[in-house]
């Protein structure tokens, strides 16, 4: 096995050239998303800069509290993507939604770095990206979950005052529709398991075996994390909706959404 | 005897309902009045669907907060203007709603003699879905009827029926309630139906024209009986 080969910077910038591309497509297609093109491509070049930037000092100067800091800064940075994006809902449940995604996706790095891969929670170099990806799929999965209950819930407004008004308790009436939308947030990540190795390698793998990881090691990572993913998912959306619906009726059992 | 409800200055939001408003038990109660006057508002207040802003609501004499809601509104059971019928067979539609309602499902014949009650004519395994909506109005009305509550409220009950079936089924409600001793409380914009089978109609009109709040008259009390419908 090699070590990776060095991206050479103007090797690298050729990359770039396939944005042109995606440009000619979008407008021979007149999609008028040319300007958030740009600007995606920006930030996200800017943002891994950074990231590039800040994980190269913190690996050169590896004190438990920036590990500590960057996994603060990364759970509070997917609470406030999910909350901006679900305006709507009201200030118990957002409270609910975060204190959700946090204890959960927390519990589930402690756990994977801690007992499966066996390293210090403080070592950088494991808990970082690996956290990184817990978060940030369960992020994916919360707002997906939540999308999916406010949509449910307008949807079947009907229903539920129906089944009020003749005497359902609003858990009953409710519990369906956030057992329907935690099967939604699931779904693409059980989906996903099915066509792993075969169409394509996964990411975390891929980054192993580029930079000389044995396959069969890299295997192991890449199952390892994907059931922490899935677990995450369930957990949050779960702990989330469950008892987040609560907030949606008050002490008389009448809906105040 | 105690009122069924009472209510003392009752306001929600930007109804204002008279001072005094008495529902007497064993009677058909109307409730007239347009739209936007607060007659569903009224049927909430009713059975804890909605608490009053400020006013007392008082079920057989107690204050209607002091009840347990959901219980509360087993008893006093709600049917809403808007149908809601799950996907579904007749029959699939009584067991969803049972199973809801954590009972036991009903058995073929009792579902078979609600739905002649309505004026029902369909077989117990025909699809909901393919119906029109005075049809499936009548099976949601069928199932709110099975469950035997005390009291029953019916929300327009009959805008989506021609003359004929609404007379029917109406007819047919009534007398069911009537030797049930089930108390019901009818809102209807239909004159000739109030006209016929109220036994006291309690109007809710407009008084003022404040943009703020509307007073409303009532005529509860006059007990309305009309020939043709005492008990």
């Amino acid at each position: 096995m090699n070590e990776i080969v060095v991206l050479n910077l103007w090797q690298f910038s050729l990359v770039y050239l396939l944005l042109i591309v995606v440009l000619a497509i979008m407008k021979k297609c007149q999609i008028n998303q040319t300007k958030l093109l740009f600007v995606a491509s920006l930030r996200m070049t800017v943002q891994l800069v950074l990231a590039g930037l800040i994980l190269t000092f913190i690996f050169e100067n590896p004190h438990p509290l920036f590990t500590v800091l960057y996994l603060a800064a990364m759970t509070a940075f997917a609470i406030y993507t999910i909350l901006s994006r679900n305006k709507e809902i009201n200030k118990r449940f957002k409270v609910i939604v975060a204190v959700s995604l946090a204890g959960t996706g927390l519990s589930i790095v402690v756990f994977f770095i801690m007992a499966v891969v066996g390293v210090s929670l403080f070592n950088p170099q494991y808990t970082i990206p690996l956290s990184g990806m817990i978060i940030g799929n369960a992020m994916t999965g919360v707002g997906l979950g939540l999308r999916s209950f406010r949509e449910n819930l307008s949807a079947q407004r009907n229903r539920t005052e129906a089944l009020l008004s003749i005497g359902v308790s609003p858990p009953k009436a409710l519990t369906p529709l956030v057992n329907e939308s935690l099967e939604t947030a699931l779904m693409p990540t059980l989906h996903a398991m099915i066509g792993m190795g075969i169409i394509s390698l996964p990411g975390l793998m891929t980054g192993q075996i580029l930079s000389g990881v044995m396959p069969m090691t890299s295997i192991m990572y890449q199952i390892a994390i994907i059931i922490a993913i899935t677990a995450v998912t369930s957990l949050a959306v779960f702990c989330s909706l469950h008892f987040g619906y609560k907030t949606l009726y008050n002490k008389r059992q009448q809906m105040t959404y | 005897m105690k009122n069924l409800f009472t209510l003392e200055e009752v306001a929600f939001e930007d109804v204002t309902f008279p001072p005094l408003l008495e529902i007497k038990k064993g009677e058909v109660t109307f409730i007239c009045g347009k739209s936007g006057h607060g007659k569903s508002t009224l049927l909430k207040l009713l059975n804890n669907m909605i608490s009053a802003d400020s006013g007392k609501v008082l079920y057989l004499g107690n204050s209607i907060e002091n009840y347990n809601p959901v219980q509360l509104r087993q008893e006093v059971l709600f049917c809403r203007q808007a149908t809601y019928l799950f996907e579904g067979t007749i029959y699939e539609n009584f067991n969803q709603f049972y199973r809801y309602r954590e009972l036991p499902p009903p058995s073929k014949k009792e579902i078979r003699h609600y739905l002649d009650i309505c004026a029902i004519e369909f077989d117990l395994d025909a699809d909901c879905n393919l119906m029109s909506g005075g049809e499936r109005h009548r099976i949601y009305l069928a199932i709110c009827l099975s469950f035997q509550p005390k009291v029953l409220l019916l929300d327009e009950p009959t805008s989506a029926l021609d003359d004929a079936t609404a007379h029917e089924a109406l007819k047919g409600i009534i007398h069911h309630c009537e030797e049930h001793s089930i108390d019901l409380i009818v809102v209807s914009h239909n004159t000739t139906l109030t006209d016929t089978f109220a036994h006291a109609v309690i109007r809710l009109e407009n008084k003022s024209c404040s943009n703020q709040s509307i007073a409303y008259s009532v005529d509860a009390d006059t007990h309305a009986r009309l020939e043709g419908n005492k008990p």
